[in-house]
């Protein structure tokens, strides 16, 4: 069994340190869970390792042997394979081609094969357990889910050198349970095949399930690497983060204020016709199986999406753009971060501030102190682990991303907040922080709409969850008391 | 140092070509007056320029500044010809700047077609119309009102100095407040904000409220309007008016903005960086000229110089790469 082992890590950027003497060790036929909070260096690290980013110092072998990096061609040959954790898709090109960007493509008579191009995708989409996506689509057309089953899909591809190792952040952010299944059913193969697995993923409970062994880093360094079996969740959370972590989820206030939000016959791309209320300090969750609308309800209540139907935000109707919706008091945090939610090169402060601007200023002049003030408060709230307000968000580990989005949408006490996948890539202690002042806003009367894949957050977090299925409200139930495997059923079946 | 250089390197440039100049042209290039000049002949481009950063800011550009300069020019030539009053005549002018970047606008964000066929497609058909418009003859003479043609001779004197009274080119002061309009409006006003938002990322914006159609078409309305303004100023400038006589402004803007970009921070358009690259440009045609360099020559040289800058600043931020 190969052995890859890394030792004396350094990386640093400017003044900060991303990583500080980080260490790891892989074996062939583990899955070597690594963990860390947000801005610990976890994409850092694999970074390096695939070439993308060299290290200051430290030192890398395999069995024994220096292994030289440097760029990804180097890390191919080492038998590496890379699933990075931003989404980097060509949305214009078909899935069998996003698929061979990063390998050549098959050739006969010094013209691509297509034919062979697109059996290659096929065989590795079914590998995956996800023959449902057609290779020949645009990439583009596909929901977040399915484009990162075709970027795993990609990793298994066969182009004949097998490689050994196969490193995934984050593969499980944007996906929903039964997505993830194949997922773990492709990691079990690979496994029995003497491949090693290095798994990054901010879900507890799966890394509890598929990890032999889990590798904490903190602020860069490494903490402890542990046999699963040696450890448990509340020991890798001390790990993480150094501090205790008891309950994940706040108490439920009661609350029954006046309805805040009023639908009824929605309709918008294949979704509805929906009617529904959601009360003043109330919490909605929205679960449903990918295609099931999930994706276009929250876009439709803000109008990014042409809409039908009658909506009304406290006896007022609710207009049908995103400008007037964040106007009349909604705030939304869009599913995917990097196209739909920062400003990559800009300052983050400047992707916080931009939908309260009018806010912020006086005359249309901007006021800077005003907004520094909010910006700071604000990054102080999610605990923000960032250089300043002026660092640009591309440089924030994605986690530190989302949490800036969600910062944006607190600002000022929304009416509705709108929530897509809220902690998608967010570490266990900042959840919890998030799941706080959800309540804390929801308590302060703001209505909260939150659509996530992940059922615990879903069922922890909210007062009422609505069921979608086939575009339709199948039914909304409590969420007291409600189970994991209740809820999934409830997915399941159609209009009772 | 390494981070220095990439930071001001070019700003070093700029400096290091003036310093250039200096020393070749010790009794000439470093004077007051010769400066006040630059400063005048540069005015148009500045005007062209700071208002095509409008639009750079969104990562859009406009190809057609320089014939709706031309046709702005003829425009109010036409009707000066025709005895309309100066005023009239120039706010026609540049109503039609407005409404030549408003098409534009319409073009791009609404109907959504490329910045760059857009307004490739748009210059061919100002440049038409200003040769419609004037017969495809120069405007001079009696024609042009002398109230119009002594504007540009006119200006703010700032004093005396070395026995001869200094002044300030009326020119110059018009290049100097729309400098400072724009710069105000991009830098500190909630409109110049969603600008660059926008150009960080448009569907990110559009969800953050911004309302980006609208925004776009107005940015493109705002330059069209000032390459009618420099078209004008021209014409005061040479006291005629000939179809084709702002067509170069185009190119050469286009280049300061880029040239002016490598000077800042994030590598983004900025308005004080466009009149530096703007300043730049004319620093090296002036001091070209002066040393009666051949004028294919110094064409060839600008261009270097603007791909060497361009160059070294991409360089220097291959390391930043996006994650
Ligand atoms: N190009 C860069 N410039 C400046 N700082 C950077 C850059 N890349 C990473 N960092 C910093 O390095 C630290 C580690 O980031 P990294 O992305 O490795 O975190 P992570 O453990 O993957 O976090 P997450 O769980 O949020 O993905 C962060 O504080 C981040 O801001
Ligand atoms: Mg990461």
């Amino acid at each position: 069994m190969p052995e890859l082992r890394l030792s004396g890590i350094v990386k640093t950027f400017g003044p900060a340190r991303a990583l500080d003497r980080a260490a790891l060790s892989l074996r062939g036929g583990e899955v070597h869970a690594l963990m860390g909070e947000n801005g610990a260096g976890k994409s850092t690290l694999i970074r390096i390792l695939a070439g993308l980013e060299s290290a200051d110092s430290g030192e890398v072998t395999l069995d024994g042997a220096l292994l030289r990096l440097g760029s990804p061609d180097l890390a191919k040959t080492a038998g590496f394979q890379f699933l990075h954790q931003e989404n980097h898709v060509v949305p214009a090109l078909s899935v069998a081609e996003n698929m061979h960007l990063s390998r050549p493509y098959p050739q006969r008579f010094g013209l691509v094969h297509w034919t062979k191009l697109r059996t290659a995708a096929v065989d590795a989409l079914g590998q995956l357990g996800a023959s449902h996506i057609d290779a020949r689509s645009v990439m583009g057309s596909l929901g977040a889910g399915d484009q990162m089953l075709v970027r795993i899909a990609a990793t298994l591809l066969d182009d004949g050198d097998a490689p050994w190792a196969y490193v995934m952040d984050e593969p499980t952010a944007a996906l929903s349970g039964a997505e993830a299944e194949r997922l773990f059913k492709a990691i079990a193969a690979l496994k029995a095949t003497g491949a090693a697995i290095l798994y990054v993923s901010h879900r507890m409970d799966e890394v509890m399930r598929l990890a032999d062994r889990i590798t904490v880093l903190r602020d860069g360094a490494h903490v402890a690497t542990r046999d699963r079996a040696a450890t448990n969740r509340d020991k890798i959370i001390r790990d993480m983060t150094g501090r205790d972590m008891t309950d994940l989820f706040p108490r439920h206030t009661a609350t029954s204020g006046p309805p805040a939000l009023l639908v009824r016959d929605l309709r918008a791309g294949g979704l509805g016709p929906l009617s529904f209320a959601v009360a003043e300090g109330e919490i909605l969750g929205v679960a449903g199986l990918s295609g099931s609308g999930r994706e276009v309800l929250l876009r439709a209540l803000i109008g990014a999406v042409t809409r039908a139907g009658d909506l009304q935000l406290r006896g007022v109707p609710l207009a049908a753009n995103p400008a007037g919706a964040w106007a009349q008091g909604l705030a939304y945090v869009p599913p995917e971060r990097r196209t739909e939610g920062v400003m990559p090169r800009r300052a983050l402060a400047e992707t916080i501030a931009l939908p309260h601007l009018a806010r912020l200023s006086r005359l249309g002049f901007v006021q800077r102190r005003k907004t520094a003030g909010l910006v700071r408060r604000l990054a102080q709230d999610v605990r923000l682990k960032a250089s300043g307000p002026d660092q640009p968000i591309a440089e924030l580990s994605g986690g530190n991303q989302q949490k800036v989005l969600f910062a944006r949408a607190l600002a000022g006490d929304p009416a509705i907040l709108l929530l897509d996948e809220p902690t998608r890539g967010v570490d266990v202690g900042a959840k919890f922080d998030i799941y706080t002042l959800i309540r804390d806003l929801a308590a302060r009367g703001t209505a909260v709409i939150v659509a996530s894949s992940d059922l615990p957050e879903l069922i922890g977090l909210s007062d009422r969850i609505a069921i979608l299925n086939a575009g339709r409200i199948s039914q909304i139930l409590p969420a007291d008391g409600l189970t994991e495997a209740a809820l999934l059923t409830a997915c399941y079946q159609k209009e009772s | 140092m390494a981070s220095f250089l990439r930071h001001y390197g070019s700003l070093i440039g700029m400096a290091a070509i003036v310093v250039f100049f200096w020393i070749a042209l010790p009794d000439t290039f470093m004077t007051l007056r010769n400066w006040l000049n630059i400063s005048q002949q540069l005015s148009m481009l500045i005007v062209v320029a700071v208002t095509m950063t409008v639009v750079m800011v969104m990562g859009d550009f406009d190809l057609s500044v320089g014939a709706m300069a031309s046709l702005s020019g003829v425009v109010a030539a036409v009707l000066f010809a025709q005895g309309l009053p100066v005023p009239v005549a120039l706010a026609v002018a540049l109503a039609v700047g407005l409404l030549g970047g408003i098409a534009n606008g319409v073009l791009v964000s609404l109907i959504g077609i490329l910045p760059f066929v857009a307004t490739l497609a748009t210059m061919t058909m100002f440049s038409g119309a200003a040769f419609l418009v004037s017969g495809g003859k120069t405007i001079f003479g009696r024609d042009i009102p002398q109230e119009f043609a002594d504007f540009a001779r006119s200006g703010l004197p700032l004093g005396t100095w070395g026995g001869n009274l200094v002044v300030l080119p009326a020119l110059t002061l018009v290049a100097a407040v729309v400098t400072l309009l724009v710069w105000i409006v991009l830098e500190h006003t909630i409109y110049g904000r969603r600008l660059y938002a926008i150009g960080g990322n448009a569907d990110a914006a559009r969800l953050a409220g911004v309302k980006v159609a609208q925004l776009r078409l107005s940015a493109f309305a705002f330059t069209g309007m000032g390459a009618a303004l420099a078209g004008i100023m021209y014409a005061s400038r040479v006291a005629s008016a000939n179809p084709v006589q702002g067509d170069g402004l185009m190119l050469t803007a286009i280049a300061a903005v880029f040239l002016g970009m490598t000077a800042t921070r994030d590598g983004q358009p900025n308005v004080l960086a466009t009149v530096a690259g703007v300043v730049t440009l004319g620093v090296m045609d002036n001091g070209l000229t002066q040393l009666q360099v051949d004028s294919y020559v110094r064409q060839v040289l600008v261009g270097a110089i603007i791909l060497l800058a361009v160059s070294i600043s991409a360089l220097g931020r291959r390391a930043i790469r996006l994650r």
